[in-house]
C-alpha cells in the first residue's frame, strides 16, 4: 500500500512540472542551462536562509520566523537571477542555435521560473516521499493519513507558482510595476502561511486558497506574457 | 489483542484485513495457541507478554516427553506416565509464524500497541480499506530444512566459499572432584561416586530461559553439597580413603542431553575425564539430582518437601543402591525432609538416559548402579517446564539479602532459623537441608562411618546462590568468584539465560558454575598471583580470583571444563539421520526487532494517483495547446520589444 502511495505522490508532485519541461524546456539546452542556473540560485537562496535559521539560535523551534526570512531571501535571489539574465543574455544569445531566444523577456522568466519552482519543490517534498515508502504512515499518535498527498499537491503548487511568479515578477521590474512584484511577495508570504495550518491538520484550508492564488497568478502571468484571452479563446474556435 | 478464545477465533476465520499479528498474553496463550497452529493463514505473528499480575496453571513449550528420542531402552512415555503433561511441544514444532516474548518489565510496550489498537482497530467487522495499527517483526533465520542439510550447505560450496547457515549446540561441562585425582594416581583405580546434575534449560525466547525449576535448584544442590562436602573431609585425609567424589555439571541436556551423551561417550571410549579418565567400572554409584524444585510452590506453607529417589531397578537391586538410599533417608529424616525410593526402569527424563543408552552393559548390568533425585513421582510437579515462566517465582523464592562476611563464613541454617531471619517453609532452607542430607550421604559412603560432626549446608549460601542464577548476575557471589583481573563493567542486573547456546560462543552459565565451585570447594592460599601463576601441583588447577574481600585470592581446585559437544559432531563417520546421538544445531540468525506503525488504507495513494494522473495530463495538454497557438495567444507586447536587448545580433 505504502508503495502506491509512494508513486502516486510522486506523479502529484513532479507529474506536471514533467510534462511542462518535456514539451518547453527540453528541446533547448540554453533554456536547461537557464533553468539550472536559476535552480543553483534558489539553492543558495536556501543556503543563506538555513544559515540565518542555524544563527538565530533562540527562534529556532519558531518556523514562522525562518520562513519569512526564507520568502524574502528567495524573492531577492528571483531579482537576482533576473540581473544575471539580463547581462548575461547576449552572451546566451551567442551560444544558442535559436537567436531568438530572448526576443521574448516571459520565455527566459518562464524558464528561470520554472528552475525556481523544480528545486523548491523537489526539497519540499523528499524527505515526504522518502518517509512514504513505508511500511507505516502517519497516524500512530497524530497525524492524518492524508499527509503525503497534501504534501505533494502542495509541492506542485509551489512549484508551479515559482513558475508564474517569476514571470510576473521578470515583467514587474522590466515595467517597474511595483503593484506586480507586490503581488508575487505578497501570495507567496500568503501561500507559505498558509501551508503553517498543516500542522493543525486544516489541510483543506490550506489547499483551496493556495489553489485560488495559483489560478489568479496563473492568471496574471498569462496577461504579463502577454496572452489574450480572446486569442486563448479563438484558438478553440478555430478548430470546431 | 487477543483476550479470549473468541477473539482468536475471528481473527483465524472471520478477520477481512488479515494476516494480523495476534497480542496475546500468558494466561491466554495456552488457549489460543493451537487454534493458531492449526489454520496458520492468517496469522504473520503473535506477540507474547507476560501478564505482571497473575500466572497461568501451566505454561510449557516443551513435549510431553521430553527428550523422548534420547531414552535408554526403556525410558518410555506412554499411557500413564507422562511426565510433562501440560508440554504444548512446540519447542519441537515447526511453527510458521515468529512468536515475540515481551517480559512484565517492557510492558510500557503493551500499552502503545494496546492504544494505538484502540484507535484504530477496534471495528471488526470494517477492516478491509482502513487504515489500521499494524505491528511488524523480524526475525530471520538462516538455515533450512534440518541439520544434515543445513550442515552440508554450511560445510560445501561450488564457489569454495563457505556460508555458515548453522552451528551445533554445545557448550562446556563442568566437573570437581573431592580429592585430587592426578595422572600418577591413576592406577590406583579409586571407585568415584559420580554426582551429577544438568545446568542449561531453555525456554521458546532467546535470552529468557531462566530454568528454575527445570535446572538451578539442582544445580545450586550440587554445587552447596559439594562445597559442605570439601568442609567436612580435609583434603589431607585423600589417602585415608579408596573412595573419591565427582562432581559433574551437565550442559545441554534441554537438547537430547548433549553434556551427558557426550560424557558417558568419552566414558566408553576412555578419554574422560581427560587428566586420568574412568571406566563404567570405576563408578561405584551414579546420583544424578533430576528435576528439583517444581514442587516448592505447593508446599510453601509448610516445611515439607517430599523427594524421591527412582532406582531403575525392579530386581537384583544393586548393594550400592540399597545402602545409599537407605543412609539418605535415614539422614533426611534427621534433617526434617523425607525420602521416598521409586523403584521403577521407567526413569523420568534425566541425564541418567544417556548413561543407560551409551553405557547400556554396565547400567543394565548393575555394574554402574544409578540414582534419581527428583520431586515428582509420575508427572511432573513443575507446570512451568523449559519456559519463560520457570523463574524464581515459580518456586517461590524470595531472596534475603545478608551480607556476606570477609572470610567467606556463611551463617548457618539453624542460625537464620532461631533467629528469624528464614523459615522452616522456605526454598533456601529445604534446599540447603536436602544438599546437608545428601553430603552427610557422601561423607558415610567415603568414609564408612556414620557422620557425627556439626558441618551442615547453609541457607545463606543457597539464598546468594539461587539470587545469583534466578535474579542477577551481578551479585556477590559471582563478583568474589570472577578473576580478579577481570575489568570489565559487572554483569547485567537480570539472571543469565540458561540456554546453551552455539558450541563456538560459550555462554555465562558454565563459567559462572565452574567458578563458584573452585571458589566454594578450593583451597583459598594466600600467595600473589605471581605465585599462584607458578604453583602446578598435579592434578590441581589454580585461579587467581578476587574473592571475599575482593583483593585476590589463588584458588587451588580440583575443577575443570570438559567440552560438551555432541559426539555426533565428534565421530568421524557418523550417520545424521541414525538418531544415536543429540544432533541440534542452531541456525544463523539476524537480529530481531519489532516495531508498530499504522498502515494505510490506501485512500491517500488512490487520490494522489488520481489527482496526479489529472494535473499531468492537464499541464501536458495547456502547454502543448499554449506552445502550439503561441502566435495567436501572446501578442509580442510592444513595451518589451527591445527593452533588455542591449546587443542584436
Amino acid at each position: 500500500m505504502t508503495a502506491a502511495e509512494f508513486f502516486s505522490c510522486s506523479l502529484l508532485a513532479f507529474g506536471a512540472p514533467l510534462a511542462m519541461f518535456a514539451l518547453t524546456i527540453a528541446n533547448d539546452p540554453v533554456r536547461i542551462i537557464i533553468m539550472i542556473a536559476a535552480a543553483f540560485f534558489w539553492l543558495l537562496s536556501f543556503l543563506l536562509s538555513s544559515m540565518i535559521w542555524y544563527a538565530v539560535v533562540p527562534l529556532r523551534s519558531y518556523l514562522a520566523f525562518g520562513m519569512v526570512f526564507a520568502i524574502l531571501i528567495q524573492e531577492t535571489f528571483r531579482f537576482g537571477v533576473y540581473l544575471l539574465l539580463k547581462r548575461t543574455e547576449s552572451g546566451l544569445k551567442e551560444i544558442s542555435e535559436n537567436h531568438e531566444i530572448g526576443s521574448n523577456k516571459a520565455e527566459i522568466a518562464y524558464v528561470s521560473g520554472f528552475g525556481f519552482g523544480a528545486m523548491s519543490g523537489a526539497f519540499a517534498i523528499i524527505n515526504v516521499l522518502a518517509d512514504s515508502v513505508g511500511p507505516g504512515t502517519l497516524g500512530l499518535r497524530h497525524g492524518s493519513e492524508y499527509f503525503f498527498v497534501t504534501s505533494a499537491s502542495m509541492t506542485l503548487c509551489m512549484t508551479l507558482l515559482n513558475t508564474f511568479w517569476s514571470v510576473i515578477f521578470f515583467n514587474g521590474v522590466d515595467n517597474k510595476s511595483y503593484l506586480k512584484i507586490l503581488w508575487v511577495v505578497g501570495s507567496h508570504l500568503v501561500v507559505s502561511g498558509l501551508s503553517l495550518l498543516n500542522r493543525k491538520e486544516l489541510y483543506a484550508a490550506t489547499i483551496i486558497p493556495s489553489y485560488i492564488i495559483l489560478v489568479i497568478t496563473l492568471y496574471i502571468a498569462f496577461k504579463c506574457a502577454g496572452g489574450s484571452s480572446k486569442g486563448f479563446l479563438q484558438t478553440f474556435r478555430a478548430r470546431t | 489483542m487477543i483476550s479470549n478464545i473468541s477473539d482468536a477465533q475471528w481473527m483465524v476465520y472471520n478477520s477481512s484485513a488479515g494476516p494480523y499479528v495476534a497480542v496475546v498474553n500468558t494466561i491466554v496463550f495456552n488457549e489460543v495457541i493451537e487454534i493458531f497452529m492449526q489454520e496458520p493463514t492468517n496469522v504473520a505473528g503473535i506477540l507474547l507478554y507476560e501478564n505482571a499480575t497473575e500466572r497461568p496453571d501451566f505454561f510449557s513449550p516443551e513435549t510431553q516427553c521430553p527428550n523422548e528420542n534420547s531414552v535408554g531402552p526403556d525410558g518410555k512415555c506412554a499411557g500413564d506416565v507422562v511426565w510433562n503433561e501440560n508440554g504444548s511441544g512446540l519447542l519441537r514444532r515447526d511453527i510458521p509464524f515468529p512468536i515475540f516474548f515481551l517480559p512484565s518489565s517492557r510492558i510500557s510496550e503493551i500499552d502503545k500497541i494496546t492504544q494505538c489498537h484502540d484507535r484504530y482497530n477496534l471495528d471488526k467487522d470494517n477492516q478491509k480499506g482502513r487504515p489500521l495499527c499494524s505491528l511488524q517483526l523480524s526475525s530471520f533465520m538462516y538455515a533450512a530444512v534440518n541439520t544434515a542439510v543445513c550442515l552440508r550447505r554450511s560445510a560445501t560450496s561450488i564457489f569454495g566459499i563457505a556460508i555458515k547457515m548453522c552451528d551445533p549446540l554445545g557448550d562446556y561441562n563442568v566437573y570437581s572432584s573431592l580429592f585430587p585425582r592426578p595422572k600418577e594416581t591413576a592406577k590406583e583405580n579409586k571407585q568415584v561416586i559420580l554426582v551429577t546434575a544438568r545446568m542449561d534449560a531453555a525456554s521458546l525466547f532467546d535470552g529468557v530461559a531462566p530454568g528454575a525449576a527445570s535446572a538451578v535448584v539442582g544445580l545450586v544442590t550440587l554445587i552447596t553439597t559439594a562445597a559442605t562436602l570439601s568442609q567436612m573431609i580435609p583434603l589431607s585425609d585423600a589417602p585415608l580413603y579408596n573412595k573419591n567424589v565427582l562432581f559433574t555439571l551437565f550442559n545441554g541436556e534441554s537438547y537430547d542431553y548433549i553434556g551427558s551423551q557426550r560424557v558417558a561417550y568419552d566414558i566408553s571410549r576412555g578419554v574422560w575425564p581427560p587428566l586420568s579418565p574412568i571406566t563404567s567400572k570405576d563408578i561405584n554409584l551414579h546420583v544424578e539430582l533430576g528435576q528439583l524444585g517444581g514442587s516448592l510452590n505447593l508446599f510453601k506453607d509448610n516445611p515439607n518437601w517430599p523427594l524421591y529417589a527412582y532406582a531403575p531397578y525392579t530386581y537384583a537391586i544393586p548393594p550400592q543402591v540399597t545402602e545409599f538410599l537407605a543412609e539418605m533417608s535415614s539422614y533426611s529424616q534427621s534433617n526434617n525432609m523425607t525420602i521416598e525410593s521409586e523403584f521403577s526402569i521407567n526413569l523420568p527424563p534425566s541425564s541418567l538416559h544417556s548413561f543407560r543408552k551409551i553405557l547400556s552393559n554396565a547400567t543394565e548390568s548393575g555394574e554402574l548402579p544409578e540414582i534419581l533425585l527428583v520431586d515428582h513421582v509420575g508427572k511432573f510437579t513443575n507446570k512451568f517446564y523449559q519456559s519463560a515462566l520457570d523463574d524464581y517465582e515459580s518456586i517461590g523464592y524470595t531472596y534475603h539479602n545478608i551480607t556476606i562476611s570477609n572470610d567467606g563464613k556463611f551463617i548457618s541454617t539453624d542460625d537464620l532459623i532461631s533467629n528469624g531471619t528464614m523459615s522452616e517453609n522456605e526454598a533456601q532452607v529445604k534446599v540447603a537441608r536436602v544438599a546437608t542430607s545428601l553430603a552427610h550421604t557422601l561423607y558415610q559412603q567415603i568414609v564408612g562411618t556414620a557422620y557425627t560432626g556439626n558441618i551442615s549446608s547453609s541457607a545463606h549460601l543457597v539464598d546468594e546462590m539461587l539470587y545469583c542464577f534466578l535474579r542477577s548476575q551481578a551479585c556477590r557471589l559471582l563478583v568474589a568468584a570472577d578473576y580478579y583481573s577481570n575489568e570489565d563493567t559487572p554483569p547485567d542486573d537480570r539472571p543469565a539465560p540458561l540456554y546453551v547456546g552455539v558450541a563456538a560462543a560459550s555462554t555465562p552459565a558454565a563459567l559462572y558454575s565452574g567458578h563458584l565451585l573452585a571458589l566454594l570447594t578450593g583451597t583459598h592460599l594466600q600467595v600473589n598471583r605471581t605465585a599462584c601463576d607458578k604453583i602446578g601441583t598435579p592434578g590441581f588447577s589454580y585461579y587467581y580470583l578476587r574473592g571475599w574481600n575482593h583483593s585476590g585470592i589463588c584458588i587451588q581446585t580440583t575443577m575443570n571444563f570438559s567440552q560438551a559437544i555432541s559426539p555426533a559432531f565428534i565421530k568421524p563417520d557418523y550417520n545424521i539421520t541414525s538418531a544415536e546421538f543429540s544432533t541440534w544445531t542452531e541456525s544463523v540468525w539476524l537480529g530481531l526487532w519489532a516495531r508498530v506503525f499504522v498502515r494505510a488504507a490506501g485512500v491517500g495513494a488512490r487520490v494522489a494517483a488520481a489527482a496526479g494522473a489529472f494535473a499531468t495530463i492537464l499541464a501536458a495538454f495547456t502547454t502543448y495547446w499554449l506552445q502550439r497557438h503561441a502566435s495567436v495567444i501572446f501578442l509580442t507586447p510592444v513595451a518589451d520589444n527591445g527593452a533588455i536587448r542591449s546587443v542584436n545580433c
